[in-house]
């Protein structure tokens, strides 16, 4: 470089103090909140929780005053977390789209820019992903309760929420669609393809255990209780495809395994791979 | 590069442009070597935002969030306030559409948009990546003149394209780079001279006999027309002085100065990687061998 250029003082404006972990959560937040999808998925989620208490409740006949007390309350919040079933997917899938849709659209350019580190970028992702996802939970199993509760009282059956029997199932349900959003979070980050991951997020968590039912060996049932939905829906006490472990923080360490094992695969690729 | 100054990063497709510039930022890796900025890789800054803005992919957004919001998520993540978002959104003229969603943007809005989020912070340093791909003239112009009045501010400024009357105007330094090479490394004006200058137009009704007087290993006469020569590695001073001597009248002595496009396909003419007719293996070689294999094989 041989020319030499007049020099001129820079006089730009300081701006942002730099970054931060806080800094990329906003960052994460404000993208969460800025697409439709989020919105939609959300909505989804409580509506067929509420849909499916109110289902549950109404089914259900009279002489529910009939049964002893700790089955009513175990109805009541069947009756709640049913609904999660069928939220598990769509929250998979918006889990998967958290990413991908950065890698289809191009974004993750920028945000790698932005962010030049990719595991914190990751993590605050996550982070927000599950807060959120927890909150939305807990309003659709709160909200399905306050839906079914006064149905079901009509026939006699009744629950108060202030029983940890049913209250702590309503919090399992929302910490379950927590960590199923981030689990996909990281199918979407391995696979960085929305079709892909989404594909892979619901195999896992839908047509395994089916798969599993589906083989007539007798071996085929044990490997049941460690799959991800199975011992998600034991967190709340629900049956689906076999019984899941016997205790609660059992099947939330299964869970948190599945979580671990996708989010560290994503952390590992996200490192070595061009953005 | 300078503070001050605009650095013009040519070279035709596959050469390598777009790629050393993502590797600045940390988005490729480099095979070998390393590349820093200000001393210290990209990643390892604290606030790479303010250290370098770049655009390099004007579709590196999110098609379905508004422009506003795509630029105040990249701008928290470094604390960069919201009214820094507003101050780039009408600095790049994008006030009435800055609430749309990007999807239904224009090429040209879309590279408003990169060329907003590469000034969110403010940086010292700009990378901009073919900024004036997809704008309408008017567009060109106003890219033009964002580009030396930020310049003028003292910043870097490292500006790729392969239209070559663009460089002409925007850039003071020319780096041309062929095959993953560096093939020129000079000032815009130098590197035109290096390609013209020599080259001077000569009217003469004694063409035959001037042309004599030159008849030397390193000069080279071409006789154009019946009064016409194109003389090359002499200076159009030498050629006066030795025509008057010689007693040759002549009827037009002129340097022909090339444009920039010429010094460039001179300087690329042996690099351009998908020649037609040829394929070559490695593309991403940077063995000063390849260019010559591959015009053996051309052969």
């Amino acid at each position: 470089m041989s020319t030499s250029a007049p020099t001129i003082a820079p006089t730009f404006v300081a701006s942002g103090s730099g970054l931060s972990f806080a800094g990329l959560l906003r960052s994460e937040w404000i993208k969460l909140r800025t697409v439709r999808s989020t919105l939609w998925s959300y909505a989804t989620v409580i509506l067929i929780s509420v849909g499916m208490a109110a289902l549950m409740a109404a089914s259900f006949g009279a002489g529910g005053s009939q049964i002893p007390a700790d089955a009513q309350v175990a109805f009541v919040s069947q009756a709640a977390t049913f609904g999660v079933f069928f939220g598990q997917l769509v929250v998979a899938v918006l889990g998967v789209l958290a990413i991908s849709g950065e890698y289809t659209t191009g974004m993750i350019r920028s945000s790698a820019t932005a962010a030049p580190r990719r595991l914190p970028m990751l993590a605050a992702k996550a982070v927000v992903l599950l807060v959120c996802t927890f909150v939305v939970g807990l309003v659709s199993t709160v909200a399905s309760y306050l839906v079914a509760s006064p149905i079901l009282a009509g026939t006699g059956v009744s629950a108060s929420i202030t029983d940890p029997d049913l209250f702590l199932p309503l919090l399992g349900g929302a910490l379950y669609l927590a960590l199923v959003s981030v689990f996909a979070l990281g199918n979407g980050a391995i696979l960085r393809s929305s079709a892909g991951g989404i594909a892979a997020a619901l195999g896992i968590l839908l047509l395994l255990p089916i798969a599993l039912l589906m083989i007539p060996a007798d071996w085929a049932a044990d490997p049941m209780p460690y799959l991800i939905s199975t011992a998600g829906l034991g967190i709340f006490g629900l049956n689906a495809f076999g019984p899941p472990l016997a205790e609660v923080w059992q099947n939330v360490l299964v869970v948190l395994g599945w979580v671990a094992v996708s989010l560290g695969g994503a952390g590992v690729l996200l490192r070595r791979r061009d953005a | 590069m300078q503070p001050g100054r605009v650095t013009g990063f040519l070279g035709p497709n596959g050469a390598g442009k777009s790629t050393t510039m993502r590797m600045v930022v940390g988005l490729d890796r480099p095979t070998s070597g390393s590349v820093t900025v200000n001393g210290k890789h990209y990643r390892d800054h604290k606030a790479p935002l303010r250290e370098v803005g770049v655009l390099l992919d004007a579709k590196a957004i999110h098609t379905g969030r508004s422009a506003y919001n795509h630029l105040l998520a990249m701008a928290a993540t470094s604390s960069i306030p919201a009214s820094r978002v507003r101050e780039v959104i009408s600095l790049t003229g994008l006030e009435t559409v800055a609430r749309k969603r990007v999807g239904g943007f224009s090429l040209g809005m879309g590279q408003r948009l990169g060329i907003a989020a590469a000034l969110l912070g403010d940086p010292a340093t700009l990378i901009l990546d073919e900024p004036v791909n997809g704008l309408d003239p008017e567009g060109e112009q106003w890219v033009r003149q964002l580009v030396r009045r930020l310049a003028g501010e003292g910043r870097t400024i490292m500006l790729s394209s392969h239209l070559m009357s663009e460089m002409a105007v925007t850039a003071d330094h020319l780096i041309v780079l062929g095959r993953g090479r560096v093939i020129a490394d000079a000032p815009v004006a130098e590197l035109i001279g290096a390609a013209t200058g020599k080259t001077v137009r000569v009217r003469t009704p004694y063409a035959p006999e001037l042309a004599a007087l030159f008849v030397r290993p390193d000069v080279s006469v071409t006789r154009s027309g019946a009064d016409l020569l194109e003389i090359v590695g002499v200076s159009a001073a030498d050629i006066g002085n030795q025509a008057a001597r010689a007693g040759i009248a002549l009827h037009e002595l002129t340097p022909v100065s090339a444009s920039l496009e010429e010094a460039y396909l001179a300087l690329t003419q042996n690099d351009v990687e998908y020649r037609t007719g040829t394929t070559t293996d490695d593309p991403g070689a940077v063995d000063p061998r390849s260019a010559t294999d591959l015009m053996e094989r051309v052969r």
